[in-house]
């Protein structure tokens, strides 16, 4: 089983790049669970026809019995989806929430039960607190894949995020795996996505084009490689799959 | 109200059975809490704190240190301490707030662990459970931490799940030694109230243990599944029921299913037994065949092995309904701070320290192997 988590700035991508890598493992023939660790529970979005899935933590709030099937609803290509969720806007503590949501994953038996070949944590932008740590603590994750534009405030965002993954090496916790860089065609993208990977002792797994067809998957809530199995930035996540795996 | 007590104590959290489950072993337990007294887990709850000495200890966990997640504070106090007083082992674990706070208290192991080259481990507790699940972790950990490959010796019997808060120090533990003594049996390693590190080692060369609380089926689970060595749940109360529990751990040994405890009938019931469900089970079962009374469990922690509970039994924790029950019954058996809720029926306090402390520690009997003559004074 690999087990990866993708971190990143709020925004850069990163429940549309773990939607659409879920569809390439899929498509490899992989069982994949994708978790949505953000409360806004929206990064299964693209997978489920835009629908929104019932939330762990709303089921939890709800104080009555549920099982693992209430908690996981398998979306396009097979993907299995989660969404971890947050307490009532406003109030509680969404870290914690994504505490409690594994927890109870983990309890009902997901990962013994569905034996997926492919986890993904898809967390919050920030590691604001313990509770976005959780996805790459002992026994979650394994690796960190971090996206990032060439924009300055992303790369800054990646560099803190990565310096996190660093800190916590006394702790056995996820190690970074790579930096996928997710173009926004600004200047010297390409080079400052390196510098950034060469500053961690890390590579640039993959970079995808800023591409029309996102937006068009978008619309139509289907993955790229659904959709348009043949293009270039299918392709582009098909490979950067294959270099995940190996 | 439901889950409200107005009448009843609760019993002592998770935290407190990890102290009592760790207290004799030559660890340094550590709860990460604000308070920087460590009375609430030990001195409250731990009657063996007067008698002996033990590393517990209290974080002095900060508001400052918990929002900032000042946890190196934490791993250097733990680091200085343990390289000074050099424990057989650290065992850390959470009060309520490092718990909601999310603190990784696995990764604080790991690293402590990392820097002193000492075992550590964390305790999953939350401040929020009753002593059963925080001392069942502890032997869970403590096993498998430091249990080894060993080879198996015929008539040696595990005792797992002995704390004070279940069996106080009144000479019932000493009684189930003796008691296995007397069956034949070579007594191994009695986890955890008169043992050591290299007794928990050797476990694995048992041919079966003994659960005597809810607090070891954990342990004797992860031996079962590790070692292949068979349990059996009970307490030797009673003459009796001694003699089917002692049965038992020979069939276990022997490689047959034994359940002594699922041997009730629970035809006309009078009798209400109330408290940890392994131990109130054993007593059920000894009433029955000792003085012909046919008496049911109350389960009252909430958090006690249910698969000992036979149909006619009952886990209730909330008040409400633990008072309804107990109408039903012209004899009740259980902690003295129950009484205000028990109704009419005839009242025998046999106190459970997990629940009243050492208020009642001189009233508690040994009733190990032994006629039931507690029951005297109500003419039974």
């Amino acid at each position: 089983m690999i087990k990866l988590a993708i971190y990143g700035k709020g925004g850069i991508g990163k429940s549309t790049l773990s939607s659409n890598l879920s569809s390439a493992f899929a498509k490899k023939g992989l069982t994949v669970l994708q978790i949505g660790c953000d409360p806004k529970a929206d990064s299964t979005s693209l997978l489920l026809g835009g629908k929104r899935l019932t939330t762990v933590l709303e089921l939890v709030r709800a104080g009555k019995p549920f099982t693992l099937e209430d908690m996981v609803t398998m979306g396009s290509m097979g993907v299995l989806c989660v969404e971890a969720g947050g307490p009532v806007p406003g109030l509680g503590c969404a870290g914690r929430g994504i505490i409690t949501a594994l927890e109870a994953l983990e309890e009902k038996g997901a990962y013994e039960v569905y034996k997926p070949d492919v986890v993904i944590y898809d967390v919050l932008g920030d590691v604001v607190c313990g509770g976005f740590t959780m996805p790459m603590r002992k026994g979650y994750a394994d690796k960190v894949y971090i996206v990032t534009s060439g924009e300055n405030m992303s790369i800054y965002a990646a560099a803190n995020i990565a310096m996190a993954v660093e800190n916590f090496k006394t702790r056995d916790y996820a190690q970074l795996g790579g930096i996928i860089l997710n173009r926004r065609n600004v200047r010297d993208e390409d080079a400052k996505a390196d510098t950034l990977a060469a500053d961690f002792s890390t590579e640039v797994i993959a970079r995808i084009d800023r591409s029309e067809l996102f937006e068009r998957c978008e619309a139509e809530h289907k993955p790229m490689v659904e959709l348009f199995p043949e293009s270039k930035e299918a392709g582009q996540l098909l490979a950067a799959a294959e270099r995940i795996l190996n | 109200m439901n889950q409200t007590a107005q009448i009843l104590s609760i019993y002592a959290a998770d935290t407190s059975g990890v102290c009592s489950a760790l207290f004799e072993l030559g660890g340094m337990t550590v709860i990460h809490d604000a308070s920087g007294c460590n009375s609430t887990y030990t001195t409250h709850d731990e009657p063996r704190w007067y008698r002996g000495s033990s590393m517990m200890y209290i974080s002095a966990l900060t508001e400052s240190d918990a929002v900032m997640g000042n946890d190196e504070k934490f791993i250097s106090d733990l680091t200085e301490v343990a390289n000074r007083l050099k424990p057989e082992f650290i065992a850390i674990c959470a009060s309520p707030m490092p718990a909601m706070t999310g603190v990784d208290m696995e990764a604080i192991a790991f690293d402590v662990s990392h820097r002193t080259g000492i075992p550590a481990f964390s305790v999953k507790t939350n401040g929020m459970h009753s002593y059963i699940p925080g001392a069942a972790n502890a032997f869970e950990e403590i096993v498998r931490h430091f249990c080894e490959p060993a080879e198996r010796r015929k008539g040696k019997v595990n005792i797992i799940g002995a704390t004070p808060l279940d069996f106080s120090l009144k000479g019932s533990v000493e009684s189930i030694k003796q008691w296995l003594r007397d069956n034949g049996f070579e007594v191994g390693c009695c986890l955890s109230m008169g043992c050591t590190l290299d007794d928990v080692r050797a476990m694995s060369s048992a041919e079966v243990s003994l659960v005597i609380s809810s607090t070891g089926v954990k342990a004797a689970e992860y031996l079962k599944r590790e070692y292949g060595v068979p349990y059996v749940k009970g307490v030797p109360i009673g003459k009796s029921f001694s003699r089917v529990l002692a049965d038992g751990l020979r069939s276990a040994a022997a490689g047959q299913e034994a359940s002594p405890l699922a041997l009730r009938t629970g035809e006309s019931i009078m009798a209400a037994v109330l408290g940890e469900s392994i131990f109130s089970a054993s007593m059920a079962a000894a009433l029955a065949l000792d003085k012909g009374i046919s008496a049911r469990v109350i389960e009252t922690v909430g958090e006690s092995d249910l698969s000992v509970l036979s149909p006619f039994d009952l886990s209730a924790p909330d008040e409400d309904v633990c008072e309804r029950e107990l109408a039903k019954h012209s004899l009740i058996i259980a902690d003295p701070l129950f009484r205000p809720i028990a109704g009419k029926g005839r009242f025998v306090p046999l106190p459970h320290e997990a629940f009243s402390g050492r208020c009642f520690e001189r009233d508690i009997p040994d009733l190990i192997n032994r006629e039931l003559t507690f029951l005297k004074e109500t003419g039974l």
